[in-house]
């Protein structure tokens, strides 16, 4: 018989040691996770049934967690840009909704973009991409930013040969791809994947529609004025905002005159069509988020959510291509613009603000992972 | 020299020119269809007028007048009358707005042997072209008690079967 199975030092010793072991090889396989054991398989995207399924993924482009992996990568990857300098992430920063508080952005040329940074989310639900729509996919949409010389300027080829140059990127695109070659279509292809992650569903309205909130008494009559046409005739407030941005998502993809300039300097959607009724229409973008996304407008020419809500209330400007929705919409009978009560401006905002989701600004899978890994290298 | 010049100048006219000539709107008609066609004006003016009586928002009757939507279908080869049975009643269409917004018929719904219904794409209300912000062209439902699908700034029109 041996005696030491019996001593209780020993054996003390004995499991110490075990853990120990236990310990470097919890540490050693959690090292391994994070340089080589990505995720892999069909990346499953979670969203409120309200949102519907009228979601949009290209057949040549399935959503997959390694794709989305590499896709948040390069989503913030300097490399992508003629001078190291920027990345997507510059102009639409995810502490804002992924705008980046500027009227207009500069680019790799110190040159600044035409229009106002728009926020990214729940693009996995929308069709058409830029203040004029022009972008019929986000696989099409991210070509402009990567190649335009006011913006990251790098041919993709370029972008291609610069990441196969890398230690890490060719394994990750064989990864995804099955294969190591690195070209602009696939570096667009993963992009898009991270980009439909991007889904924002837990603002108090979120919350407040599913049940779980209860909104105070300014932010229910904010809602109701958000949600009814105002008819002065019969005695009836409203704002009408929804008719516009309408919906769960407060995003309907439509295009509108809403009556910023009677001459618009930058005519919008009539650039593209030559037709008089697209001056100055652009897209209606989400509301989502909004408190964060200032300054406002294509053009970023309101600071302030009060700004925005006087301009629909005083300041309309007439034009042949006013919105139809706008046009003699007020709560004064004759009345060319809304005219609400300051105390329906403060309700409306309450409103607005309500919109304003912070597990999405905060979740760590939509950060900056060139952040995290050069956090570690440091400790 | 006076030739090179010219070629100059025409040049320059077609930089500058281009981005401010107005386009008039057309309507474009594709998917399910023999014949992809693109309306105007003038292809309008070949087939019968038609015109039907609703109340627009401002609550009073408006008469409208322009084409029945399935004459313009029929003629892009799009399966009515007859031929609208079988798996063809899974078709439907789809029609576009200008400012993105869509609404959808189901080809029964348009086929005069389905129903007397009265769907036109007109172009005139009370005899006058459409306003700007409701034309040129709209689609008029006749009877509808919402007007969601009259809809207007008509743009693109397509017919496809449901998936
Ligand atoms: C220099 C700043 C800048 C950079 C860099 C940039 N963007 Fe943008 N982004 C903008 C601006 C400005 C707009 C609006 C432009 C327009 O409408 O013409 C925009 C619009 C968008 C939209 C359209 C959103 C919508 O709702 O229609 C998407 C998507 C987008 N960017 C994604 C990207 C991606 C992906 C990258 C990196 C490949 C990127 N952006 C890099 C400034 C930038
Ligand atoms: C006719 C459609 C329409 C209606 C009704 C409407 N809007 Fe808008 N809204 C737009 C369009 C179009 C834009 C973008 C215009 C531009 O930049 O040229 C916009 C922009 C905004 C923005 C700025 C968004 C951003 O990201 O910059 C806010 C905020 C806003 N609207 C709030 C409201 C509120 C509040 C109401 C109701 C009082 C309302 N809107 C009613 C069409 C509409």
């Amino acid at each position: 018989m041996n005696q030491s199975k019996h001593d209780p030092l020993l054996n003390r010793l004995k499991k110490s040691r075990v853990m120990f072991l236990l310990l470097i090889f919890i540490i050693i396989s959690g090292w391994c996770y994070i340089d080589g054991g990505i995720e892999t398989g069909p990346y499953n995207l979670v969203y409120p049934s309200n949102f519907g399924n009228r979601i949009q993924i290209p057949a040549d482009n399935p959503t997959t967690k390694q794709g989305v992996y590499l896709g948040r990568m390069l989503f913030y990857e300097t490399r992508l840009s003629a001078n190291n300098t920027i990345s997507c992430g510059s102009c639409h920063q995810q502490d804002k909704a992924f705008t980046d508080g500027r009227a207009f952005s500069p680019g790799v040329d110190a040159v600044l973009t035409p229009r106002n940074s728009m926020s990214l989310v729940n693009l996995l639900w929308a069709r058409k991409f830029f203040w004029d729509g022009r972008a019929n996919g986000l696989e099409e949409q991210a070509v402009t930013p990567l190649t335009s010389p006011h913006e990251m300027g790098q041919a993709l080829t370029v972008s291609a040969q610069k990441l196969t140059q890398t230690v890490n990127y060719p394994a990750l695109f064989k990864l995804v791809y099955g294969d190591d070659q690195i070209t602009g279509d696939r570096i667009v292809k993963a992009i898009s994947q991270f980009e439909r992650t991007l889904i924002s569903a837990n603002s108090r309205y979120d919350q407040y529609l599913r049940g779980a909130y209860q909104p105070t008494p300014d932010e229910l009559k904010g809602i109701e004025l958000f949600n009814t046409a105002p008819q002065p005739e019969k005695g009836i407030r409203g704002a009408n905002c929804s008719h516009c941005h309408g919906g769960p998502k407060t995003y309907m993809e439509l295009f509108h005159n809403n009556g910023l300039d009677s001459l618009p300097k930058d005519a919008g959607i009539e650039t593209l069509t030559g037709l008089p009724a697209d001056r100055g229409r652009f897209k209606v973008p989400t509301l989502r988020n909004i408190a964060l996304t200032t300054p406002y407008m294509h053009d970023g020419r309101f600071k302030t959510l009060e700004e925005v809500v006087d301009h629909y209330s005083e300041h309309l400007q007439q034009s042949a291509s006013l919105s139809s929705f706008l046009r003699g919409e007020s709560n004064e009978a004759g009345g060319k613009s809304l005219k609400l009560l300051s105390m329906e401006k403060k309700q409306l905002i309450a409103f607005l603000n309500m919109l304003t989701d912070s597990t999405f600004i905060t979740n760590p899978s939509f950060s900056d992972p060139h952040l995290i890994s050069t956090k570690n290298k440091k400790h | 020299m006076k030739k090179q010049f010219l070629i100059a100048c025409l040049a320059l006219l077609s930089f500058t020119a281009i981005p401010f000539i107005s386009q008039a709107q057309t309507i474009k008609i594709s998917g399910e269809v023999s014949t992809p066609l693109t309306v105007d004006a003038a292809y309008l003016q070949k087939f019968t007028q038609t015109t039907v009586t609703r109340k627009d928002r401002d609550g009073k009757d408006h008469t409208y007048s322009g084409v029945i939507l399935s004459e313009i279908l029929k003629g892009a080869g799009v399966t009515l009358g007859p031929e609208l049975k079988g798996e063809n009643l899974t078709k439907y269409l789809l029609v576009e707005a200008g400012d993105g917004y869509q609404v959808i018929f189901a080809l029964a719904e348009l086929d005069k042997s389905f129903t007397d219904r009265t769907i036109i794409l007109a172009d005139k209300i009370d005899g006058a072209p459409l306003a700007p912000a409701d034309g040129p062209y709209r689609i008029i439902v006749q009877d509808e008690k919402k007007p969601a699908r009259c809809i207007k700034q008509v743009t693109a029109m397509q017919v496809h079967f449901v998936k």
